[in-house]
């Protein structure tokens, strides 16, 4: 059927970052809301955010405070938030306290107030804060569900959008009349994990549109509520189809054994011990990509960015030029209270900044490290989430990954990520001929022909270098102590699937 | 300016557009209220437009601080007291006291109104902000020009044309 001639609902900006995806663009104006959760859960900061984003003097917000915070003391804190402009109010922004009439009347005269100043002011933003405690008193439940079917009918009938606040409990959910009128339902949780606090939040209903299901991580800082999507905000973001084109690793060696390099949007897994120079190929990997024009972020847990470049340049690579012109950020991320998506945002964010088309993570193990433990549990989840996001816009991704070095095993990864990767590179130690030398095996290419050799390497002055053909005189390899086959002489690389 | 030094400044600024305002309500009122003193006509617009946004039992409180404050400087106002709609009682003889009427030549009779005003706008100018407290004031008294009553460097100008 054609939607010609279908209702268009404007979305309004909630003026929270990141909450404007989750909802699905906006909230749907002239929707009556609520925002619910415990005390301290950010429920009036979030509405003042949303008053703030879309009052103006033709068409104002109307605060309507009830009993609970003190209007006053409620205007003392939030004054503290950059987004509180003292200049909007009063023409925009409007503070009236419903407290006497809520003690001293009945739900017909609060609505009756509420009608006369609704009426007076022309609001297109309308709070009730909080609308808990105005109903608290008891009502017979006919009372309190005819106000509410009242009210919200005369608040969208009045073209406003409407926030009632209220502190509720989710098994009060059910039977609550005022959850059945609401049209948006905002749920904010507040959850101690063990020394941490996690703030998520989640739209339970929000009617004419799609939002992003699930509970979001969101943070309180200086500048009010922000909200972390679980899509990281590129649900909207035209996909890229994949890329034909193949990235240099600067290891012309490296480079044919990936059949010319790493696909574009790949994402692409560096696995091996401590020493074996994962983060000097990672390093490589960036600074060929600036060689080549391609503006890169590295996201460094385990030392600081200094350093990092230091030891580039002991390599050869200059990435001190390339920040100053901003094609480089080296982000150090090791903020311990953040949330998994906090820290990804972080990296979302420098990507899009410097139009990032290469990504390293240097390394995963540093990366959950630095998250506090509360945190953890969703690391692999939102990984493959921002693994998924970032590749879908064309970047390129490789990250390093620390595996305990096995004479038994060969393990991958240690978090049981392989399947987020396109490319799997796996370096080891081997014990040969009483040394303990480097090897480097292509597992896993996508859609890709790569070479099955087991080459040898070296990490030298100018990063690493890879060492003549395949190891055909050993056999075992993989087992860290090979033993000499009776093989003559290398055989001619092997390129498959 | 150190603490004791910006505490200073706020509480001059306070008392001047108290001052101001009080000399404003004594002409403006002469006509429309004249039984009334000036003290209480900017009283009883801060009660109203104040208590609409903080509540009345908000103004109450903050009214009744700032008698408590004005109390400790003036025993004048020791009758006086704060009732449950947050007006203004048993101010007596004191109330005689603030006639503005000498406003004229700029000599007020008692600095008691002053006083009682300046503690209230000094606790707004603490727990509303100094932006805010000014937009308040704007918003209470739309005749006069306080568009300077906020800067702390320029004279409050009043008009009631």
């Amino acid at each position: 059927m054609s939607t010609q001639g279908r209702v268009t609902i404007n979305k309004l900006t909630t003026g929270v970052p990141g909450l404007d995806e989750i909802v699905g663009g906006g909230l749907p104006e002239f929707s009556f809301n609520i925002i619910a959760g415990a005390p301290g859960s950010g429920k009036t900061t979030l509405a003042h955010q949303f008053v703030f984003a879309n009052a103006t003097p033709e068409r104002p917000a109307i605060y309507f405070t009830v009993l609970g915070e003190s209007a006053i003391k409620m205007l003392r804190y939030q004054q503290q938030y950059t987004f509180f402009d003292p200049s909007r109010l009063p023409d925009a922004i409007r503070f009236i306290n419903l407290s006497q009439i809520v003690l001293e009347k009945d739900l017909g005269a609060v609505l009756e107030e509420i009608t006369r100043e609704v009426e007076k002011a022309n609001p297109a933003v309308v709070v009730v804060d909080s609308f808990r405690t105005m109903v608290r008193k008891p009502q017979s439940d006919m009372d309190l569900q005819s106000f509410i079917q009242r009210l919200a009918l005369f608040l969208a009938s009045w073209q406003a959008t409407t926030f009632l606040i209220g502190e509720y409990a989710e098994d009060e959910l059910r039977d609550n009349p005022i959850f059945t009128v609401a049209d948006g339902l905002f749920w904010l949780h507040q959850i101690a994990e063990r020394n941490s606090i996690v703030r998520k939040l989640q739209i339970i209903k929000l009617r004419g549109q799609e939002s992003v299901p699930g509970l979001h991580t969101f943070r309180i800082t200086n500048a009010g509520v922000q909200a972390f999507s679980r899509t990281f905000g590129l649900t909207a973001r035209k996909r890229n189809p994949p890329g034909h084109r193949r990235l240099s690793f600067g290891v012309p060696e490296l480079d044919k054994m990936l059949d010319g390099g790493v696909r574009e949007g790949d994402s692409v897994l560096i696995a091996g011990s401590s020493g074996t120079g994962k983060s000097v190929l990672a390093t490589q990997f960036i600074a060929e990509g600036l060689r080549q024009g391609e503006p890169g972020i590295v996201a460094v847990f385990e030392e600081r960015p200094e350093a990092y470049a230091e030891r580039a340049t002991s390599l050869g690579l200059d990435l001190e030029t390339p920040q100053k012109d901003g094609k480089l950020t080296i982000l150090y991320l090791r903020p311990l209270d953040l949330s998994v998506d906090e820290t990804m945002q972080s990296i979302l964010d420098a990507v899009q900044k410097i139009g990032a088309k290469r990504l390293v993570i240097d390394s995963l193990a540093g990366f959950e490290m630095a998250l506090s433990p509360g945190f953890r549990a969703d690391f692999r989840e939102s990984l493959y989430r921002m693994i998924f996001a970032l590749t879908g816009i064309g970047v390129t991704i490789l990250s390093t990954v620390e595996v305990d070095e096995s004479f038994t095993e060969f393990p991958f990864s240690t978090y049981s990520i392989s399947f987020l990767c396109d490319d799997i590179l796996r370096l080891r130690y081997v014990s040969i001929d009483g040394q303990l030398r480097k090897v480097m095996v292509v597992i896993k290419m996508r859609g890709g022909n790569h070479a099955k050799d087991i080459r040898e390497y070296e990490i030298t002055s100018t990063g690493v270098v890879i060492l003549g053909k395949r190891l055909t005189e050993y056999q075992a390899l993989i087992s860290g102590i090979p033993v000499r086959s009776d093989r003559p002489g290398p055989e001619e690389s092997s390129q498959d699937t | 300016m150190n603490d004791a030094g910006s505490k200073k400044t706020i509480r001059l600024e306070t008392d001047r557009l108290a001052r101001r305002l009080l000399i404003y309500e004594s002409k403006a009122g002469k006509s429309s209220e004249p039984g009334k003193s000036p003290t209480l006509r900017v009283y009883e617009k801060l009660r109203q437009n104040l208590g609409a946004f903080a509540g009345i039992a908000g103004f109450k409180s903050l009214a009744s601080r700032a008698l408590a404050l004005a109390r400790s400087e003036d025993p004048g106002f020791s009758k006086a007291r704060v009732a449950e709609d947050g007006t203004l009682q048993g101010l007596g003889e004191i109330e005689h006291q603030v006639d503005f009427d000498n406003a004229a030549v700029g000599e007020p009779s008692s600095e008691a109104g002053i006083i009682l005003i300046a503690r209230l706008l000094g606790l707004l100018h603490i727990f509303l902000g100094e932006t805010l407290t000014a937009r308040l004031l704007r918003v209470t008294w739309p005749g006069a020009a306080l568009d300077d009553c906020n800067s702390g460097t320029g004279e409050t100008r009043e008009h009631t044309g």
